[in-house]
């Protein structure tokens, strides 16, 4: 309450939340007067509570997300697709194409991928892409040759869906399905997946809080799925030269607040191959699970992406690297 | 006071404050059977379970038949906590008795 408000003002908010069913504790300070209000918040708007006479700020204590809550599930998360763990000791890489442009493209570049240590493919069938004149992906054909790639070279496969109508042909090909950045709010599409039985990347929003996104997981969440492994992909800010600000401070955060499994994606955080590096090793250092990493074997001639996609000799210098990084922070590659 | 005899003494002093805590919870629990029971009243009478002048005037008591060492508005916070308490069970006998 504000500093020396009358009692009747005070009284006025308390009659009103007990009216509403709440319980109250009053602590009345030598200005201020606090109400402690007890119950189940999330039902009401706290700022109707704001226009009360005599009210200077209304403060959430507790968090709007429960089920991705590290206060709801003490133990870390781990995600399990076709045998890859995310979430558990070891560091998993997920590297792949952006976008699935033909066999021996996708298939080159899985092979060199796998060879250097990825545990599971990337690539895109279904692009959201800025603009509608670029190539919008191969569709279920792009589909078939990811899980062709990835049984022929042992990866896990991982997969943007973009709208409800593509999850059921998705759940044939893909162990992961994907929720873009643009698509974190698309609450429709996340309650579909909270239906299916298979694990889902949720991309940060380019302009999302954490507590946002940890609300995206919830939708997911809500509708029996649990099995979410966040990727921070860098946010939206007054810097230029990047592609977004990759937000590694994200990684610790997210971490204390809820037990569902972290990676970053250095590709589209910062859409420059040369900057792609550094950013994964600081991301392993920071504590994230994994990685999401584009690599193109011919990154000059791709469709998409090119320039933010790493040589597949770059991936496998970037494993070695982080071989050495890993033991230091506990975990294993 | 040597350390042998000022740690008797503590255990003397914490063996009395238990036995008051004892008794303090004995009459917190009277004070609200009491509460309930005026709880279930107002449900039947349909009164609201929020008296602000009531809670004024007990508040007001305490504060003022404090004799020390705590002080009045050190009572009246005390005071407050055992409002909040029995505010809520008087809530929940007043709903229960609308209900049977």
């Amino acid at each position: 309450m504000q500093k020396h408000t009358s009692d009747e003002n005070t009284e006025r908010v308390v009659a009103e939340l007990i009216q509403r069913g709440f319980d109250v504790h009053r602590s009345t300070g030598s200005d201020h007067t606090v109400l402690g209000v007890v119950g189940n918040v999330e039902t009401i708007d706290m700022r109707e509570f704001e226009l009360f006479d005599g009210v200077q700020e209304v403060v959430r204590v507790s968090e709007p997300f429960k089920l991705s809550s590290r206060t709801w599930r003490r133990e870390n998360t781990v995600v399990t697709a076709r045998g890859v763990k995310v979430g558990g000791e070891a560091v998993v890489m997920m590297a792949g194409p952006c976008t699935i442009e033909n066999e021996k493209q996708l298939f080159e570049t899985a092979r060199r991928v796998a060879r250097a240590g990825a545990k599971v493919l990337r690539g895109g069938a279904y692009k959201p892409r800025t603009s509608p004149y670029a190539f919008q992906g191969m569709g279920v054909e792009g589909l078939k040759l990811l899980r062709a790639a990835g049984d022929e070279f042992n990866l896990a496969t991982v997969s943007e869906v973009m709208e409800i109508s593509q999850i059921e042909k998705m759940l044939e090909y893909v162990d992961i399905l994907q929720v873009g950045a643009r698509n974190m709010q698309n609450f429709n599409l996340l309650t579909a997946l909270g239906q299916v039985r298979r694990p889902i990347l949720l991309k940060r929003g380019m302009s999302a809080t954490i507590q946002e996104w940890l609300l995206a997981a919830e939708y997911i969440m809500s509708g029996g799925n649990y099995e979410i492994i966040l990727c921070e992909r860098g946010i939206r800010t007054f810097e230029t030269a990047t592609r977004n600000t990759l937000d590694i401070s994200a990684i610790p955060v997210i971490q204390k607040l809820s037990h569902l499994p972290i990676i970053a994606d250095p590709s589209h955080a910062t859409g420059r191959r040369d900057k792609v590096m550094p950013m994964a090793r600081a991301i392993v250092a920071a504590g994230g699970d994994g990685l999401l990493i584009e690599v193109h074997h011919d990154p000059d001639k791709a469709l998409c992406d090119g320039p933010q996609s790493l040589f597949p000799d770059q991936f496998a210098r970037l494993m070695d690297e982080l071989r050495i990084i890993v033991p230091a922070v506990g975990r294993t590659i | 006071m040597d350390r042998i005899e000022a740690e008797g003494e503590l255990t003397r002093l914490r063996d009395a404050i238990d036995r008051v805590d004892e008794v303090i919870v004995r009459l917190l629990n009277q004070r609200a059977r009491y509460a309930i029971q005026a709880g279930e009243i107002k449900g039947h009478l349909n009164l609201p379970i929020y008296a602000p002048e009531r809670e004024k005037e007990v508040l007001w008591r305490a504060e003022q038949s404090s004799e020390g060492p705590l002080e009045g508005t050190a009572m009246r916070r005390l005071f407050e906590r055992i409002i909040d308490e029995s505010r809520r069970v008087e809530r929940e006998a007043a709903s229960e008795g609308v209900k049977s």
